[in-house]
């Protein structure tokens, strides 16, 4: 079980550059807790002091949207972490997470976490240096939505066709900055397809012209007496005008 | 020796908005201080003398009575730069040189047309005496929508022959023919205008692919305005409502006709 907590450790971003030593210490120290079907492990605006790291079970995680009814906004389940950033910022919750199935998650304290970083200043550093490349990860994708932002507002979506989106599986380290170029993508897609859609629509009604009624009906007009003998005169008006 | 060009307005169907169209163009080429005149001879709808505020009661010899030698043209043509009024639009007219000249309206005459017929070298003499005499640089020519034989000799006549459809395929296929006739009469100018077009086209690609189908420019790509629907046949809309998107799109295309050499 233990061995468990350690493996999940070393995948939660926070603890990326943290040493395996001091993981398996931090492990010793996080406590199991047992949830059943529609428990709710924290609620949206609770202030968040500790770190979930899903042993076994499914959770979702819910908000409302404006008229109160509940959004899911993910669901978790088995090797995924929930609430790492509330080790440090201790700021409220910003969603409800409910188990949707009977599940066992392993708790780590927020006073367990901070007691380790006061005696380890080397883990302090290590965790740092995950949060500021966490940051430049998170700018770099900003820089990237803003340039495509540019681009489709002037109509250029090569971008969407050329770059692969990466689209992880909702895994612990997802990243956020990840799912919104993902959302960002196929919301360039979708205007994309409408609008070429509608220049579609477009083609339709102008790349219907019958060419054999066109030909058929030229020849009606022009076929008689009468056209022949405008052709004729009108090509004698068209030749004194010229030479006028 | 330069004299006024002829331009022919034709549409395949009706309902394009040709009269309307008609009678922006030529009010707007008389604003740009040509001298210009207007034959009506869509005797179908009642039309283009209502644009120009002209009371048919008012109306007494026809062009019609000109070309068979009834009437002289001096007759027939209406100033209405001297009687520019009922309109916001219409009153900016005043002092222009713009002379309405009417065809026929009344039933009786439509048939003594059908009877007597008008060939082709009768025309043509007479528009090129209206010229003449009244000194035109243009001479506006609402044909009747379709490719009947008048029609056929007004665009056999025509310097410039302007084409007026709706983006749909009716009208798409019928001015298909339009531009081959055009092409077998060797009408030097043949100029395309889009009308009633609905704002989710997009107006630039619409023109290019119609400019490729006919090998044809495409002088403008005029929306489908229910301002213009509204303003109905009460006043000259572009001249009324210079800044419309419809009017802005209508002076583009008498651009087009001021710039043919």
């Amino acid at each position: 079980m233990k061995s468990d907590v350690l493996n999940q450790l070393q995948k939660t971003t926070i603890f990326k550059n943290v040493t395996d030593e001091v993981l398996a210490d931090v492990a010793i120290k996080a406590s199991t807790r047992k949830l059943v079907k529609d428990e709710v492990l924290m609620r949206k605006g609770e202030t968040g002091d500790s770190l979930f790291m899903i042993h076994d079970g499914w959770v979702k995680i819910v908000t409302e949207d404006s008229k109160g009814d509940e959004l899911i906004l993910n669901k978790c389940g088995p090797g995924e972490t929930i609430g790492e950033m509330a080790l440090l910022d201790g700021i409220p919750r910003s969603a409800t997470v409910i188990a949707i199935s009977d599940a066992e998650v392993l708790e780590l304290k927020k006073d367990v976490f901070e007691e380790i970083l006061e005696q380890r200043s080397d883990v302090s550093f290590a965790i740092i240096r995950s949060y500021s490349e966490r940051l430049r990860f998170a700018t770099t994708y900003i820089e990237k939505a803003i340039d495509w932002s540019q681009k489709t507002a002037e109509g250029d979506y090569s971008f969407a066709e050329q770059t692969q989106p990466l689209m992880d599986s909702a895994g612990s380290d997802n990243d956020k900055a990840t799912q919104l170029l993902s959302a960002f993508y196929a919301m360039v897609r979708k205007v994309k397809a409408r609008e070429d859609g509608l220049k579609q629509q477009l083609e339709r009604l102008t790349f219907e012209i019958d060419q054999a009624r066109r030909k058929q009906e030229f020849e009606e007009i022009t076929g008689t007496e009468f056209y022949a003998n405008l052709k004729e005169q009108a090509r004698a008006l068209r030749q004194k005008r010229a030479q006028e | 020796m330069n004299k006024g060009k002829i331009v022919s307005i034709h549409s395949f169907r009706g309902g394009t908005g040709k009269s309307n169209t008609t009678a922006n163009l030529a009010a707007q080429v008389a604003l740009a201080g040509k001298r210009v005149g207007v034959v009506d001879t869509d005797i179908q709808s009642p039309g283009i003398h209502v644009l120009f505020g002209l009371d048919e009661n008012k109306m007494g010899k026809t062009m019609n009575d000109f070309l068979h030698g009834k009437a002289s043209i001096r007759e027939i043509g209406y100033s209405i730069g001297e009687h520019a009024s009922g309109g916001e639009g219409r009153e900016k007219l005043a002092g222009k040189n713009l002379w309405l000249f009417p065809s026929s309206i009344r039933g009786r005459e439509i048939s003594q047309i059908l009877k007597e017929g008008v060939d082709f070298n009768l025309l043509n003499e007479g528009l090129q005496k209206t010229i003449t005499e009244f000194d035109l640089d243009y001479l506006f020519i609402d044909t009747h929508p379709g490719l009947n034989e008048e029609t056929l000799l007004s665009i056999a006549t025509s310097d410039i022959l302007i084409i007026i459809l709706r983006p749909d395929n009716q009208d798409l296929q019928g001015t298909s023919v339009t531009v081959d006739i055009a092409r077998s009469l060797d009408v030097p100018n043949l100029l395309l205008m889009v009308n009633k077009a609905l704002p989710k086209y997009d107006f630039a690609e619409l023109k290019k692919e119609i400019e490729v189908k006919f090998d044809a420019p495409v002088t403008g790509v005029l929306p489908l305005s229910f301002d213009l629907a509204d303003n109905a046949s009460n006043d000259l809309f572009s001249l009324r409502f210079p800044d419309h998107e419809w009017s802005k799109a209508l002076r583009g295309v008498a651009e087009a006709v001021l710039a043919v050499e």
